[in-house]
């Protein structure tokens, strides 16, 4: 079997503080302080990502996603254990790492602001010393999957968000690395675009077998692409594992989205007292409810609350990702 | 540089150079009024010196021309800090915001790749009012002009410009640490002010506060000299070039180590 592409064993990464003092004699005295406290921003971490695959990495904002992802970058020296990314400790040799692997940091453009997608490209071909008919192949798939004629010769400052971030996306494919990490790729942009990227990434990940780490709070990015979810919160592992085996974890809950009309806060506050395990939601006359049926069937659920409140119209779904993930960061995994 | 040579960052930085003039040039209305406050700027400085010999016929044993030449030296020697390393004083900005992360993706050196990304075109009207002056001063002096005293002429005016580059390098770096550190790049950039005058004019606190601590008399002075007055050369001069390297390796080192330990807080 192939060696894993990357390689994380035991990763933590602690952050020295300083304790702010208020006001303006607190601020005159940081100067001398030595008062620092210790942040653990990643804690105790391993994985293995094999060549090909398409991670999510997700968690809670400042769970410390970003700062894995500058470790394997070779940005960040762990402060303990062991990182491997391509054969090659990154920190230790972070222009070597660069050569093989791409970046994308959300909003942030990488791509030289006042040249034409197309010099930037070349640019790039030199700095990675591409070679030609790699790169020329690379060009022509390119222009199959993406409409690169009105790409190609506009300057990067007078793209769309939309447009900036799929250049910045090929750009980070551009030069054939074995790794991709993307940033939170998608965010701000519309549905059509989110779609739009989200078809590129897979027909990247395709063709060229490239690993993907994904970071980011759409779970319609995580529907569409992931096959396994590494989640984290506090900077600790909560859950490493297939989508599917996720689901089926959570195989025995339904959402149950009623219609009512009327006062929906005073019908879900019935609701509630009736049902006071389950988690519920309102939005535009809907309410959402979260039904264990290992311990009660959702049809009984809604004949109770058929009692009571007048229901005008109802669906059934799989529990959602986003509902998934929820619950693990709530900790109902135990 | 790793393991890339001088010749693939030359490639590089030439492209990079050609691209940045061409859409520079795109934009014409903000090239041209660009220049002009160049031109104007350089005009200016001209006249005031102009106006202060208008008052004194010699300053500390320095006639008009050799002053002339001075000036025309240092014009010259800040020259490559502003056309090739004005990025630098976006430096502080891009820290603060978390923006420089973005540099530390590609497998080039560092700070080559943060300082190519700018090229300011405004500095060359600077160079040719600056040579302009030299050689004026050059011929109303009667200097010789001789295939040796060029090469001196273009040794010393490199040697005078890394020491500039040095200094604005290592008052760039310091946001690396410093939360507001535009005073400091100010401070430093604001010094070349005073290296067109004889180092002999300050009193000697200053002498060598500007020789050994702040070594701007390194940006025109001492490297001068050699041209200006070949019979009385102090050693410092001779040793303007070996400054200026030191000066830029130790100021490369400086600004490369605050820029490794960079975090990307704030993305």
């Amino acid at each position: 079997m192939e060696e894993a592409v990357i390689q994380i064993k035991n990763i933590t990464k602690e952050f020295k503080v300083l304790n702010h003092r208020e006001g303006v004699k607190g601020g005159l005295m940081d100067l001398f302080s030595r008062d620092y406290r210790i942040v653990r921003a990643v804690d105790d971490i391993s994985m293995n990502v094999e060549q090909g695959e398409i991670v999510g990495y997700l968690g809670p904002n400042g769970a410390g996603k970003s700062t894995t992802i500058k470790m394997m970058a070779g940005v960040l020296e762990p402060t303990s254990g062991e990182i491997l990314v391509n054969g090659v400790i990154p920190y230790k040799n972070r222009a070597g790492n660069s050569q093989h692997i791409g970046v994308v940091f959300g909003q942030r453009s990488q791509l030289w602001w006042a040249l034409p997608l197309i010099e930037s490209f070349k640019l790039l071909r030199d700095i990675y010393q591409i070679p030609k008919a790699e790169y020329e192949e690379m060009l022509s798939f390119y222009a199959s999957i993406a409409d690169m004629e009105n790409l190609l010769h506009k300057p990067v400052r007078q793209m769309s968000l939309g447009q900036r971030t799929l250049s910045d996306i090929l750009a980070a494919f551009l030069h054939n690395p074995k790794i991709v990490f993307l940033d939170e790729p998608t965010i701000g942009l519309d549905v059509s675009m989110k779609a739009k990227i989200r078809e590129l990434i897979l027909s990247l990940n395709e063709k060229k077998h490239t690993t993907v780490i994904l970071t980011t709070h759409d779970m319609g990015d995580v529907d569409a692409l992931c096959r396994r979810i590494v989640i984290i919160d506090h900077g600790k592992m909560l859950y490493d594992n297939d989508m599917d085996h996720l689901k089926g974890f959570f195989g025995s809950y339904r959402t149950l989205k009623i219609r009512v009309s009327g006062d929906v806060n005073g019908h879900l506050a019935e609701i509630q007292r009736q049902f006071p395990d389950m988690r519920t939601e309102t939005e535009e006359g809907w309410i959402t409810i979260l039904v264990d049926e290992e311990k009660t069937g959702v049809m009984k659920v809604l004949n109770t609350i058929q009692e009571s409140v007048k229901v005008r119209d109802v669906q059934i779904e799989e529990i959602s990702t986003e509902d998934v993930i929820r619950k693990i960061y709530e900790g109902d995994m135990g | 540089m790793e393991n890339k040579g001088f010749l693939f960052y030359l490639r590089i930085y030439r492209k990079i150079l050609a691209q940045d003039i061409k859409s520079k040039m795109s934009y014409r209305a903000d090239f041209i009024i660009s220049t002009i406050g160049m031109v104007l700027t350089n005009v200016a400085g001209f006249i005031s010196f102009w106006i202060l010999f208008q008052n004194f016929s010699s300053i500390n044993g320095w006639g008009y021309y050799e002053m002339l030449f001075l000036y025309g030296f240092s014009l010259v020697s800040i020259t490559p800090v502003q056309c090739l390393f004005d990025n630098n004083w976006n430096l502080r900005i891009l820290v603060r915001e978390g923006d420089f992360i973005k540099y530390c993706f590609r497998p080039i050196n560092l700070f080559f790749y943060f300082q190519s990304e700018i090229f300011d075109i405004k500095g060359l009207g600077q160079l040719a009012f600056g040579i302009g002056t030299i050689a004026y001063a050059w011929y109303r002096l009667a200097l010789p002009v001789t295939v040796l005293a060029i090469v001196k002429l273009v040794v010393f005016l490199l040697s005078a410009s890394l020491v500039m580059i040095a200094l604005q390098n290592a008052a760039a770096a310091t946001c690396f640490w410093l939360q507001n550190s535009f005073f400091i790049l100010d401070f430093a950039f604001k010094l070349k002010d005073y290296s067109k005058y004889p180092i002999t004019i300050f009193d000697p606190v200053f002498r060598f506060i500007f020789t050994f601590l702040l070594p701007i008399a390194f940006i025109a002075y001492y490297p001068s000299i050699v041209i200006l007055r070949p019979d009385a050369i102090p050693l410092l001069s001779y040793l303007s070039p070996f400054v200026g390297i030191i000066l830029f390796y130790l100021s490369y080192k400086f600004w490369m180590y605050g820029a490794l330990k960079y975090d990307g807080t704030g993305s």
